[in-house]
């Protein structure tokens, strides 16, 4: 993982860019797909609520797919979609190679980012976790 | 005496046993309560032998009246056409006719590659860009259709020509009831039979998901509009969607060429008997944009190379959509198709290839045009109702006799000829009108005696 | 592939007639290879020759029932009398067809112990949504209209969620629990008013019977919901219990599993769908009926009640009959031998593979298995990196086709084997030795397995490339290459 991004408990990433949010999957979440064939972006425009335990569909961003599996991409953070990454569309792979960098998927408009930050883990938390899922 | 389908004996299920330690294969069976273990055998009939079965069933089918044994005019959804030998007995080959879904791609390269050929010819008759493994029929196609419209444009109206074959009509509504979606039904030229486009237009707006028509109708005539459906349906951003019966497109023009989004129908006519109607055949193509796609139900058959690189093979794409993987948000439940149809059609196809096609829809076409110019010449008979182009298919109306349509059947019958089907039930507007259909089978002798029959009965 | 001018088919000689089609209406031209007959006939027996069937060995795929097709069923199928009638033909020309299906209803009527079938869906998929359609009308009928959700357990095949979401139900997910059976518990806990069904199939993916079925029968009509018996796993109870007995109200058959279909390459096949008496006037349209005093069979539109059609016509026929002759060739007798036959063989690899070193038992109770067992090559993983995938892989190398593996979801690195009844001792024999090899092998030599198969038409390919730039056609090939 990296440090200064902050982590949801469904393994989206988020970084801080000024008023904006970036958003993508882990390290974690690309390895446990495979390789990735699809990116399902979400509509510039589009509003979503930060994800919590019960999930609805006003949390779901888009979905990651791998040949044999599908994973919801949710929103670590309320607000509404900026851009999309648009490169993914041809390069999917960029998901895999560079979950980090190329592959983030789009940048938000967070709503609240002070408060919701609260509800999201720092790299040494989001550490821990991982290592109590195995 | 060993059961010829089950190779392990008595004896050697009881070697079986003995190797688990197990007493009797009860024991196997212990976990089923007492309370609902069955135990009395079941109230069935037989068994028996190989022979005695074929006996028995061949008497039982004894009763039926083949097609091939007298002279039909049926059609309506399902159509008697040569089916030449070498693609039956292709079929049969037990390598095809007894594997399963192709999940494992390395032995299954021979069903891979021909659904993929078949796909690709479709393609090409419907001119589309995309299409799909197969679906069970053209009512389930279109029923699929429709919920796809909705999700592609997440809209709820679905419109429908009146005129639409009934049983599909019920089939699409028990589809749509699930997102509940609003179907529409648009009027038609009583004169023409055409679609009424000024209704169309009214219809129209930001809240239609897909705009369909079966072109040719249900009813036999021609769509001749076609282009201006289109471009009404896409003025408004909703889909376009076409029903076909693939033969006439060795002759009519590919609905993709006329601004389709989507195109299904009945494949069964592409080599596949008429059975008593199944198993069946659903086409169903699109065109290649991903939002399409994507949203596409069934299964998707595409090229690949194997690991190094460079061998060609075949395998089953975007699987993601499917039952198996995406679970209750799968495009559709589909699971088991009609693979093994859609193979009997890509055999048909390759074999008449577009020469032969043409000619087949030329054949069916012409044969269909001597009739209707015999019939309308019956004093009484109104040949066909709809003043439009017609391809193998045309009503037949015999309210000036003062018979019923089923009584004319019944009279025809007397003759051992195999009426049209009466619509009463269906359009009671059309009073007593027949759906006949003619194809290449029919010979000029067929028709003219037909004609007599008829002329006799008006008489 | 062919030569301009080539064709594999002729037609006699056409009427002289003016076509009244207007030119714009005509298409212009059709791209289709133009071949000979010869060619034709070439190419796609080339082709079967790459295809691995039931006819070729083993093909232990779970919950899939791959058994022996009986060749005198195709034969019967073929004849002019099932294949040349037309649906639409006067009901005295087909008396044959209707008594066949009228039959063949009540003995599928009598195995599921159930009071109606209907016979017109086309696959299992399809049954299932007819029978979440019939669900509906249910419990419209009653004025029930808050019944939104539809349970289903986590090991259940993907189509059961799926048909559920297409009529239109919210999916509630129940666990199993740790005896591999629908948690009790969890079950009771999500069953309301507004349940309107359980889908449930017994035995279940894990090949394990739900000993608790009557109590699961009691929770979800405690609540008002109906119970839906996916027949999946028929094979496994045939003439040993009936889901009617069990408590279910809704049943649906597959036809090219336990009554012996041949599956061609996916399909055609036949989902029939059972139901008791309070379900019948809801059954889709046209029915069989027989006329006592005209002794006659006929099609009866005359349901007020019914959902309308599912499908055009009255079912796939060509399929039915088929099934129908199967019965007749098994029997009440044959058939209570084919659960025997079916369940000892899956019991007996169980017992053979228990205790191998790389597979495992999830949920090992002690208890038997019922026609399937689903082993875990998760050890195997642990141990040595190779996956249940690349066992199933190796195994082709053997000549055998691989059991399901990844499913059911439930279990990691799962191999659901169900042998079924057409496989002899020495065959069950292979298979476990095959199974203890490639064990053996992916300790000693574990990128063997990873290339495996070597020794078939083609070796593995490239999915993730299909999936990302997918080719699906020779049109798409051409652009794609330009």
């Amino acid at each position: 993982m990296r440090e200064g991004l902050y982590y949801s408990r469904e393994h989206e990433w988020v970084k801080l860019e000024g008023k904006l949010a970036r958003v993508g999957v882990t390290d974690y979440a690309q390895k446990k797909l495979g390789d990735i064939v699809y990116v399902e972006l979400p509509e510039v425009g589009k509003r979503v609520s930060q994800v919590k335990e019960k999930k609805t569909k006003e949390m779901e961003l888009g979905a990651v797919e791998s040949i044999k599996a599908v994973s919801m991409v949710y929103a670590p953070m309320s607000g509404s979609v900026r851009e999309v990454n648009s490169a993914l569309q041809d390069r999917p792979e960029l998901v895999n190679t560079s979950p980090y960098d190329e592959g983030w998927i789009c940048l938000l408009e967070p709503s609240d980012p002070k408060a919701e930050l609260r509800n999201l883990m720092n790299a040494s938390e989001y550490a821990e976790f991982l290592k109590g899922l195995k | 005496m060993g059961h010829p389908y089950i190779p392990n004996t008595r004896e050697i299920r009881g070697q079986m046993l003995r190797e688990m330690g197990v007493a009797s294969v009860d024991e196997l069976f212990a976990d089923i309560p007492a309370k609902i273990r069955l135990r009395r055998e079941l109230k069935l009939p037989g068994p028996m032998s190989e022979l005695e079965v074929k006996r028995h069933v061949q008497a039982m089918l004894a009763r039926n009246r083949p097609f091939t044994q007298m002279l039909s005019f049926l059609g309506g959804g399902v159509w008697l056409h040569h089916i030449p030998a070498h693609v039956r007995e292709l079929v049969r080959r037990s390598e095809f006719l007894t594997s399963y879904t192709p999940y494992q791609p390395e032995v299954s390269q021979g069903m891979l590659q021909a659904l993929f050929e078949y796909q690709g010819m479709i393609c090409e008759l419907t001119g589309m860009d995309v299409a799909n493994a197969s679906m069970y029929d053209w009512a389930t196609s279109l029923g699929e259709a429709a919920l796809m419209c909705a999700r592609v444009t997440g809209r709820r109206k679905f419109i429908v020509p009146a005129l639409i074959n009934p049983e599909r009509f019920s089939t699409l509504q028990n589809y749509v009831s699930g997102p509940g979606l609003e179907l529409i039904k648009i009027g038609y030229d009583s004169r023409t039979g055409q679609l009424d486009l000024c209704q169309l237009r009214r219809e129209l707006g930001g809240d239609v998901a897909g705009v369909y028509v079966e072109n040719p109708s249900y009813l036999g005539f021609l769509e001749t509009q076609v282009d201006e459906v289109a471009k009404a349906a896409h003025e408004v951003r909703s889909l376009f969607v076409v029903g076909v019966n693939p033969i006439s497109l060795g002759l009519l023009k590919a609905p993709g060429d006329y601004g389709a989004d989507i195109v299904i129908g009945e494949g069964q006519p592409l080599g596949n008997p008429v059975s008593f109607g199944g198993p069946l055949l659903g086409i169903f193509a699109c065109r290649d944009d991903v939002k399409l796609v994507r949203q596409m139900p069934g299964r998707l058959i595409g090229m690949t190379t194997a690991l190094d690189g460079r061998t060609r093979g075949y395998v089953m794409v975007l699987q993601t959509r499917e039952q198996h993987i995406r679970r209750e948000r799968a495009t559709s439940s589909i699971c088991s198709n009609e693979a093994l149809c859609g193979v009997a059609a890509a055999i048909y196809l390759a074999s008449l290839g577009p020469r032969g096609l043409r000619e087949l829809g030329e054949a069916c076409a012409a044969n269909a045009n001597y009739a209707m110019r015999k019939l309308r010449a019956i004093k009484g008979l109104k040949v066909p109702i709809f003043d439009a182009p017609h391809f193998n298919e045309f009503t037949l109306n015999c309210d000036d006799i003062g018979i019923s349509a089923a009584k004319l059947n019944a009279e025809l019958l007397k003759r051992d000829i195999q009426g049209g089907k009466p619509l009463r039930g269906e359009f009671p507007e059309l009073g007593e009108t027949s759906l006949m259909c003619v194809t290449e089978l029919h010979t000029k002798e067929d028709i003219d005696r037909l004609t007599s029959a008829l002329a006799e009965i008006a008489g | 592939m062919g030569k301009p001018g080539r064709a594999g088919y002729t037609l006699p000689p056409k009427l002289h007639e003016q076509l009244k089609i207007p030119k714009k209406l005509l298409r212009e031209e059709l791209e289709l290879p133009e071949l000979s007959e010869v060619e034709v006939v070439r190419h796609y027996t080339h082709l079967s020759q790459m295809n691995y069937g039931v006819d070729s060995g083993f093909y232990p795929l779970g919950s899939c029932t791959m058994k022996y097709n009986p060749k005198v069923c195709e034969e019967l199928a073929s004849l002019e009398e099932a294949a040349c009638i037309h649906p639409y033909q006067a009901e005295d020309t087909v008396q044959g067809a209707l008594e066949l299906m009228y039959k063949l209803e009540h003995c599928l009527a009598e195995v599921a112990g159930v009071d109606r079938v209907c016979l017109h869906p086309s696959a299992g998929a399809h049954g299932e949504f007819v029978a979440m359609l019939l669900t509906r009308a249910y419990h419209k009928f009653k004025g029930d209209g808050g019944r939104t959700q539809v349970i289903v357990p986590d090991s259940a095949h993907g189509t059961n969620p799926a048909s559920a979401a297409m009529a239109g139900y919210e999916v509630v997910t129940v666990p199993s629990d740790a005896r591999g059976r629908v948690d009790l518990k969890a079950l009771e806990a999500a069953a309301s008013e507004r349940t309107a069904a359980l889908m449930l199939t017994n035995p279940n993916t894990l090949g394990l019977f739900e000993d608790e079925i009557l109590k699961i029968a009691e929770v979800i009509h405690g609540v008002g919901g109906l119970l839906f018996y996916d027949g999946a796993n028929l094979n496994g109870i045939l003439g040993k219990a009936r889901p009617g007995d069990m408590g279910f109200d809704i049943v649906h058959f597959n036809i090219h599993k336990t009554f012996s279909t041949p599956h061609g390459g996916g399909g055609p096949g036949a989902g029939p769908v059972g139901v008791k008496s309070e379900l019948e006037k809801f059954l889709p349209v046209p029915v069989v009926g027989y006329d006592e005093k005209r002794k006659r069979y006929y099609l009866d539109y005359n349901r007020p009640h019914s959902i309308g059609k599912v499908k055009a016509f009255y079912g796939s026929f060509g399929v039915l009959v088929k099934a129908y002759a199967y019965i007749l060739l098994m029997g009440a007798e044959g058939l209570a031998e084919v659960a025997e036959a079916a369940v000892l063989n899956a019991n007996y690899i169980m017992r053979k593979l228990s205790g191998t070193r790389g597979y495992e038992l999830k949920f090992d109770a002690g208890g038997p298995c019922k026609h399937e067992v689903v082993f875990s090559a998760e050890p195997l993983r642990r141990e040595t990196g190779v996956s249940a995938k690349d066992v199933a892989k190796r195994l082709l190398d053997y000549g055998m086709h691989a059991p399901t593996y990844y499913f059911p979801p439930i279990v990691s690195e799962a191999l659901m084997i169900e042998p079924t009844e057409s496989e002899p001792k020495e065959e069950l024999d292979c298979f476990v030795e095959a199974l203890k090899n490639i064990a053996e092998e992916a300790r000693s030599n574990p990128e063997r397995l990873r290339v495996a198969p070597t020794a078939t038409a083609i070796g593995r390919l490239d999915e993730v490339k299909a999936s990302r730039e997918p080719i699906l056609s020779w049109k798409m090939y051409h652009k794609h290459r330009a």
